[in-house]
Parts: structure tokens; C-alpha cells; sequence
């Protein structure tokens, strides 16, 4: 084995044909070509992937996705929202998406056609340091297209913006690797609901990264609903940076794919901003959900809550790594994390690291872990009410995952989210 | 805010009180590992073969293995070639018989200590096998516990006295194969303490191990075996101080602790090491490996410890919960001051049906003093409703420090019940106001609120050493207010 191992990512990088469009981007992607080279592989003696199994993923075999995929027969879902974009392996797809309407300032859609724009060349791969790993670096080896969306500032936008990931039927399980960047500006708000489904996609491998920058007072509601084939692999690695005042209310749904990882990494960029991160992950027989955040409190007085709610059943498996940094200079720091876990059957099994590294002496920090099953005298109680043991199950299930599901201000995506939870544990 | 910086100032300068050196003409080993240092410990201790066998083992077993780097803690690399790995005190011809024997400098040592053996004998009852660097040179109340069927002696008199029961268990809860230190341990410790508590006999006294590292560059490699038959039960005092060095001193210990059906052991440590001065120069080096095993169903095993010194603390004294029914507990107060690092938690591997554990853990940073919790609690396939509680709390005193948690939580079992809950603040101004208002001097309100804060693991400690640690938490904290 070599320095890096990695021949899994030199055989993808290997692959790739298709020019960048314009040559910064095409310097971007050689220096992560050869960051990617000499990255160590994955594995689980390594802090990160301790609980999650890689090795698997690192033998599998993928297809980059270098052009425009064939999008005949893909049917996109009717969305809550006028707004809509489709990507599909990636890529952006212009007949499925529908952006009609939007008020012209904000500059919306396919991250390829918007490369001259001076803040993408500003802002790409600024967050993402694709030295940072594998997969940010093969991200950005092959950096093709994505979702690209700037708010101007002070632009409230009322009506959400939904983004579908879809992916197209192939022989060969592709790699699809969006390239996000989301750029809102000072007093701007925008709510954005991202689906990422199998389309018509078997085996496939989504990696996908989203830089997001949050100007001054900003807002931004993200939502996000991870319901991938159950043959899909699914990794999001989302970096969020945040000016003064600006609020970040992400919320992640982890529903479907065999193999899900979602990493998210905060920071900050000036004072009293509030970063809150929400997730439920519903997981079943052969599925692995796993959530690693990074909360960088590297500035005075700001906010973060960390909420994330596991329901397994079968034998499905769960990892949370959760770690809240705070910096000596991050007085007046506000963080309290807490993950539960509901374990509904014998094989479930979770792993749960909540971590806090806290060098600074003012602060208000907590973190808070559950691993339990569902409470007998609940059930029991609700058994004497005559409610069938099936039904008494589902309603208890269904408050405790509502605890991050109402935080979804959209009503439309909250019913959405309770159907595909109650349609899940249907079939326990 | 000046006045108090002084005085943190002033703390963090005092010098450390119990820093002195006796002068005990030493037997030593000039610095230096390999297979023939291990050999000469060996020799030295007239072992027999199998002993020997398995130190070679285990030094074998070192040499491949690399020194761990996970932990929160930043140090030179130790360089195992410096260091001696044998020093005994002069002693007569067999070794003391008595007290009287025992060369009167050394008891002028635990005068100086605060601990005379006579007192500790007359007043508390307790039996003290006193470990002065790596030897055993006293030994009492051996007879009273006799009668009951105590064992309780150095470990390399158990050797030759019981070998049947140190083979059987010497090794069997930390393995020469479980971590690097414990490996190093395993090939070269000097000396330690052995005890062995018969079927249904309660120990009726707390036995206790003063240690000390006393020879400069001497590292002091300990073993400790404490093996509780059916049925009894035992309640051991571990406490140390050592002498003022500009040398960083390495100690790696390895205690184990076997609990068979029925029995509890209840293990309480205060360690106040050497902490380095105030830039951070010098002080213990601290890794120890502890870990016990609750073979039997119904056993018990109880940790409490109170961390206030060496610059470095690596240890994670852990319970191994194999018997249905069996507990384990963890009590820890670690404090930080000065440059000192502490990494310390426990590991609780739930293997039998309602087994329960419980972890309490304290961490207090002052000055520029790093303090980690890191904890795993493993419920295993057959952990049928095993339940554990996990709480961690940190205290910040001073804006240069750090408090940290890693806790790790594997759950394989859906009837498991885990919680773990942590916080970290500083001293809360309310509370200070409150008990300023009442007329107490912000020191004194400052011992209050922490004294406050460490109870619930204060109060799990034999009583002498209750109060001993509660002065020691005063002493270390005096004038830190936040």
C-alpha cells in the first residue's frame, strides 16, 4: 500500500476526460487531483470513520458522471413550491426546472454557468479546502456543476426554493457529485428545501458538498430531505461560515440510502450570529446513518443548538460524532447539543460521540445523550385506551420524531416528513 | 479583577509543599531498556522462571508497539532509554521485619508527609504496606489481617508465596498485549501491592499504599492486584506525593482488580504528584492503566479518584461488567492548574444482563491547566436492561484554560438504557454575589461553590481521605477566583 492508499480515488481521477470549462476551475481541479493523491484513505482507525464502515464504499466501483446525463423519462415529484430546480447525477437540468417567477436580482441555478461571476471565482472552494479529505478532494478534482444561488442583499424571498437530486439509470453505478454554493446577502432570507432522490439511479454514489456564506443578518432556513434508493450511497459534507447576526436554521431528514453520512462544519465569522442544527434519521435493516458536525465557535458571543433525534428498527445502525470547539477568544459562546436515540428492535445499534473542547471560561455549554427503548408504562398506557400495540407504537414514535419536525416552518413539508416516517415504520 | 489575577498569580507560584528529597542511599539501575535490564529486575527479585518468561513477553510485545497519541495532551516524547528502571532503598539483609527496622529516615519522610505509620496504626487502624520508590520496606497489622485470611503483602513476595495466585490472575484483566504503557509495565514494574480477600470475608480494616517517587530519573512502574473471592469485600486507599524535580518523572502503573460473585472492591485514589513549576517544567508523567473486572454476578467494583497533580494524567480506571447483576461506579475529581494536562475518564463494557454503572466526573481548570473527560460505555449484545448515567461537569476558573469531553457510547442492545449529560460553565456570579452578600471572603466563597460542585464524589470516599482531599482542593485552588 502506498503513502496515500487511495487507489480508489487515483482509478476515478483517472477516468475524468471533460475539460473544466474555464482555467481557474481547471487549476482548482489539478491542485485537488493531487491533494486527493496523497490523502490517507479512509479507515477505521482513523478518529472519523471509528464507527462508520468505508471500506466497503472504498472497494465499490463508480462511473463519473463527465457530462450532461440523458434525462428522458426522469419525473420529477411535485414540489411545495413554484420554484424548482433539478439536477441530475449533478448536473443541472434546465427542462425539468422551473425558476419562472423568481424576482431577477438573485442569480439562480447551474454553478457551470456561473463560473465568470466574480463571487463564484471569490467564493468556490474557499470554505471546502479539498485538502481537508478524500472526498472534498474527488469533489473537487472533478468539479463539474451543481447548485449555484446568490441572494442579493436585503431580498426577502417568501415562496421557498426546492432543489431535487436525481439520478439517471446506467449500467454502472455512477458518481454524482453536485458542487453547491450558496452566497446570501447582508438582511437577505430565503428558505431552501433540497430532496435527494434516486430518480431512476440504482448503486449510485452521491458526493456532494455545499459551501454556504451567511452576509450580516442574514437568513437562511435549509431543509433537507435525504431519501436516496436504498441501494445508494449518500455522503453531504455542508460548510457554513456566518457574519454578525445572521441565522442559519438547518434542518437534515435522513431517511433512505444503505450508507448515509452527513458532515456538517460551522463557523463563524463576526459576533452574535445563531447557527441552529436539527436531524432525524430513521434508520432500518442494513441502513447506516451517520452525522458528524463540527461547530467552530471562533468568535465572541455567538449561538449554536445541535438537535439530532435516531429511530432505528431492524438492524439498522446509527453513528453520531458531535463536536462543538470553542475558541479562547469565543467568550460569551452559547452551545448545547443533545442527540437521543430510540431504539426499537433487538439488532438496532448505535454509536453516539458528543464531544465539547472548550477553551474559554464564559460560556453556557452543554451536551446532552439518550440511548433507549420506547418506555413500557407508555405503551401500557396507551393499550388500556384501547389503541392497538402497532398503532400505540407508531404514535409514540412519531411524537418523539416530531420534535424536529415541527421545527420545519413549511406545513407542507412537515406532513411530507410525517407521511414517509409513518409510510417507514409501516413495515416494521 | 487585578487583585484577582494577583492572586491567581500568587497560586500558581506557590511551590509545591511536599517537595523535598530524602536522602536514602538507592540500589540503581543506570538508565536504560533492553532485554538485559529486565532480566537483572528479574534476578534481582529472585523470580522464578515464569515470571521472567513474562516480562520478556511483554517487553518483546513493546517493542512493537507504538506509543499511543490520541489523547488531549501535548508533551515532549519520553525517552524510554533515560530512564532507570530499577531503584530500591537500602535495606537489611532479609528487609525490615518491623517497623523498627525500617531505616528512620524514611519514616522521618512520611513524618514530613504527614502520615506516620505509628499514628495511621494507633489512630485509624489502617494497615499500610508503604511502597518508598519501588520496594516494599513496611508492612503492617500483616498478622491481624492473617487471621482472617488476608493476604496482603508487596507483589513480589506474593510471587513467591502464592505464585499459584498470581499466575492465575497477574495479567488477566490488563493483558501485556492491552496498551503500550501496560505492556512497558508489564516487562519492567518493580514492585507493587498484592491482595487477596477469602470467600465471604470482609476485610476489616481499609488497606492502604502510600507511593512515592523518591530517586531522581527513576520511573516507578507499579503493579497492583487486588482479587476479591465470592462473597467479600474490600476497601482500598491509594494516595501519593512526590518530590520536587526539574526532570520530567515517568509513572506507569497498572492496577487490577478481580471481583468475583458477590464481592465489592471500592478503590480510592488521591494523587498529588509533582505538577511541573509554573512555566510547566517538570512534573509527573502519569500513565496508568487500570481497569476491573466484575467476574462473578452481583459484584461490585467502585472507582473514586481525586486528581490534583502531574503535569500529565493518562488514565481511565474502567470495569469490566461480565457477572449479571454487577455494578460499577466512577468518581472522579480532576483539577488543573498551572501547566498541568489531565486526560482521564473510564471505560464501563456492560457484558452481563442488568448490569448497572454510574459516572460521575468533575473537571476543574485553572490557569493555563487542559482538562479532558473521555469515557466509553459499551452495552454489549447480552447487556439485557444494563443501564448506566453518565454526568460530566467542568469548572473553568480563568480565561487560558480548557475543559473538554469525549465521550464515546456503543449501544448493541435496544434494551439498554444510557444517558449521558454534560456542562461546562465557570463559577456562577450569582452564586458568588449570594455568598459575598452573607459576608464570606470571595476565597472562601470560591472554596465553598467548588467544594459544592465535587461533593457528590467527595462524598464517596473513605472519610479520612474526605477530608484530606477536600484540603488538598482548598490548598490547590486557593485565590482562584474566576
Amino acid at each position: 500500500m502506498n503513502a496515500s492508499g487511495s487507489n480508489w480515488v487515483l482509478d476515478l481521477l483517472s477516468r475524468d476526460s471533460m475539460p473544466a470549462p474555464v482555467d481557474w476551475v481547471q487549476a482548482l481541479r489539478r491542485q485537488a487531483s493531487d491533494q486527493a493523491a496523497t490523502l490517507p484513505q479512509p479507515r477505521r482507525k482513523l478518529e472519523t470513520w471509528r464507527y462508520s464502515r468505508v471500506e466497503t464504499l472504498l472497494k465499490a466501483s463508480f462511473t463519473p458522471v463527465v457530462q450532461a446525463p440523458d434525462i428522458s423519462g426522469q419525473v420529477v415529484p411535485a414540489g411545495i413550491s413554484p420554484y424548482k430546480l433539478v439536477f441530475v447525477d449533478g448536473w443541472y437540468s434546465e427542462s425539468l426546472s422551473h425558476t419562472d417567477g423568481l424576482p431577477p436580482e438573485i442569480r439562480i441555478g447551474s454553478l457551470r454557468e456561473h463560473l465568470d461571476q466574480d463571487s463564484v471565482r471569490k467564493q468556490l472552494g474557499q470554505l471546502a479546502n479539498a485538502g481537508e479529505n478524500l472526498f472534498t478532494a474527488l469533489n473537487t478534482a472533478l468539479l463539474n456543476d451543481g447548485l449555484f444561488l446568490e441572494i442579493p442583499d436585503g431580498l426577502v424571498l417568501q415562496d421557498p426554493v426546492e432543489v431535487f437530486y436525481l439520478n439517471s439509470a446506467a449500467d454502472t453505478p455512477q458518481l454524482a457529485q453536485p458542487r453547491n454554493l450558496i452566497l446570501v446577502g447582508k438582511q437577505a432570507s430565503l428558505t431552501l428545501v433540497e430532496h435527494y432522490l434516486p430518480g431512476q439511479g440504482r448503486g449510485y454514489f452521491h458526493n456532494g458538498i455545499t459551501e454556504l456564506q451567511l452576509d450580516a443578518g442574514s437568513r437562511l432556513s435549509h431543509y433537507r430531505v435525504q431519501d436516496e434508493a436504498s441501494t445508494a450511497w449518500h455522503l453531504s459534507q455542508l460548510y457554513l461560515e456566518q457574519d454578525s447576526g445572521s441565522y442559519y436554521h438547518g434542518i437534515t431528514l435522513s431517511f433512505g440510502a444503505h450508507w448515509a453520512r452527513t458532515e456538517y462544519k460551522t463557523g463563524f465569522r463576526a459576533t452574535d450570529a445563531r447557527c441552529d442544527l436539527r436531524g432525524l434519521y430513521l434508520v432500518g435493516d442494513g441502513q447506516l446513518s451517520d452525522f458528524h458536525l463540527d461547530v467552530h465557535h471562533d468568535r465572541p458571543a455567538c449561538q449554536s443548538r445541535e438537535q439530532f433525534k435516531g429511530l432505528l428498527h431492524g438492524k439498522g445502525r446509527a453513528v453520531f460524532d458531535g463536536r462543538i470547539l470553542v475558541e479562547q477568544i469565543a467568550q460569551g459562546t452559547d452551545a448545547q447539543l443533545t442527540n437521543d436515540n430510540l431504539l426499537l428492535t433487538r439488532d438496532a445499534e448505535v454509536d453516539t460521540k458528543p464531544q465539547l473542547e472548550i477553551y474559554a471560561d464564559d460560556v453556557k455549554c452543554s451536551h446532552g445523550t439518550t440511548v433507549g427503548q420506547l418506555d413500557p408504562q407508555q405503551l401500557f398506557y396507551l393499550r388500556t385506551r384501547g389503541i392497538e400495540k402497532k398503532q400505540a407504537v407508531h404514535m409514540l414514535c412519531e411524537g418523539y420524531a416530531g420534535e424536529i419536525i415541527d421545527h420545519l416552518h413549511l406545513p407542507s413539508l412537515r406532513e411530507q416528513a410525517t407521511d414517509r416516517m409513518r409510510q417507514a415504520l409501516e413495515r416494521i | 479583577m487585578k487583585a484577582q489575577q494577583d492572586e491567581v498569580n500568587d497560586l500558581v507560584k506557590a511551590g509545591y509543599e511536599h517537595g523535598f528529597v530524602s536522602n536514602v542511599a538507592s540500589d540503581t539501575l543506570p538508565p536504560g531498556l533492553d532485554e538485559d535490564t529486565i532480566r537483572f529486575i528479574s534476578a534481582k527479585k529472585n523470580e522464578p522462571e515464569w515470571m521472567l518468561d513474562y516480562r520478556l513477553k511483554a517487553y518483546h510485545h513493546w517493542l512493537e508497539m507504538e506509543e499511543p497519541d490520541w489523547a488531549h495532551l501535548r508533551y515532549d516524547p519520553i525517552d524510554f532509554q533515560a530512564i532507570s528502571y530499577f531503584s530500591a532503598p537500602k535495606k537489611a539483609s532479609d528487609g525490615p521485619q518491623s517497623l523498627d527496622e525500617v531505616d528512620p529516615e524514611l519514616l522521618a519522610t512520611y513524618e514530613k508527609l504527614g502520615i506516620p505509620l505509628e499514628e495511621q496504626k494507633a489512630l485509624a487502624g489502617v494497615a499500610v504496606d508503604a511502597v518508598f520508590d519501588s520496594v516494599s520496606v513496611a508492612t503492617t497489622f500483616r498478622q491481624q489481617l492473617a487471621d482472617v485470611g488476608v493476604i496482603f503483602c508487596s507483589i513480589s513476595e506474593a510471587v513467591h508465596e502464592h505464585p499459584e495466585l498470581v499466575r492465575e490472575h497477574l495479567g488477566s484483566v490488563v493483558p501485556h498485549t492491552d496498551n503500550y504503557f501496560a505492556a512497558l509495565n508489564a516487562a519492567v514494574f518493580s514492585d507493587g501491592t498484592f491482595v487477596y480477600i477469602p470467600e465471604g470475608v470482609s476485610c476489616p480494616m481499609e488497606l492502604s499504599t502510600y507511593f512515592r517517587i523518591n530517586e531522581a530519573k527513576t520511573g516507578q512502574f507499579e503493579r497492583t492486584l487486588i482479587v476479591a473471592d465470592k462473597g467479600s469485600f474490600v476497601s482500598y486507599l491509594e494516595g501519593c506525593t512526590a518530590p520536587m524535580r526539574d526532570e520530567n518523572q515517568l509513572h506507569a502503573a497498572v492496577v487490577e482488580l478481580i471481583a468475583m460473585e458477590d464481592a465489592k472492591i471500592k478503590y480510592s485514589t488521591v494523587q498529588n504528584w509533582y505538577p511541573g513549576d509554573e512555566n510547566g517544567v517538570g512534573g509527573i508523567y502519569n500513565f496508568v492503566t487500570k481497569r476491573g473486572d466484575c467476574r462473578g454476578d452481583r459484584s461490585h467494583i467502585s472507582w473514586t479518584q481525586v486528581e490534583t497533580g502531574s503535569a500529565i494524567t493518562w488514565k481511565y480506571p474502567s470495569c469490566i461488567l461480565r457477572g449479571d447483576d454487577s455494578v460499577g461506579e466512577f468518581y472522579s475529581v480532576a483539577v488543573t492548574r498551572g501547566h498541568q494536562q489531565a486526560d482521564t475518564g473510564t471505560k464501563m463494557y456492560h457484558m452481563g444482563k442488568n448490569t448497572h454503572s454510574t459516572i460521575v466526573s468533575k473537571g476543574i481548570s485553572a490557569a493555563h491547566g487542559q482538562n479532558a473527560y473521555r469515557g466509553l460505555v459499551r452495552m454489549g449484545i447480552k447487556a439485557e436492561n444494563a443501564r448506566n448515567h453518565t454526568q460530566c461537569d467542568s469548572l473553568l476558573i480563568g480565561d487560558q484554560c480548557g475543559a473538554h469531553t469525549f465521550p464515546y457510547i456503543e449501544v448493541r442492545n435496544p434494551s439498554a438504557k444510557v444517558e449521558h449529560e454534560a456542562t461546562t460553565s465557570k463559577i456562577s456570579e450569582d452564586q458568588l454575589f449570594y455568598c459575598r452578600q452573607r459576608g464570606l471572603k470571595e476565597e472562601d466563597a470560591v472554596s465553598m461553590i467548588v467544594n459544592g460542585f465535587c461533593k457528590e464524589v467527595f462524598n464517596e470516599l473513605p472519610m479520612e481521605f474526605a477530608v484530606e482531599a477536600r484540603k488538598l482542593l482548598n490548598i490547590t485552588l486557593e485565590g482562584a477566583v474566576g
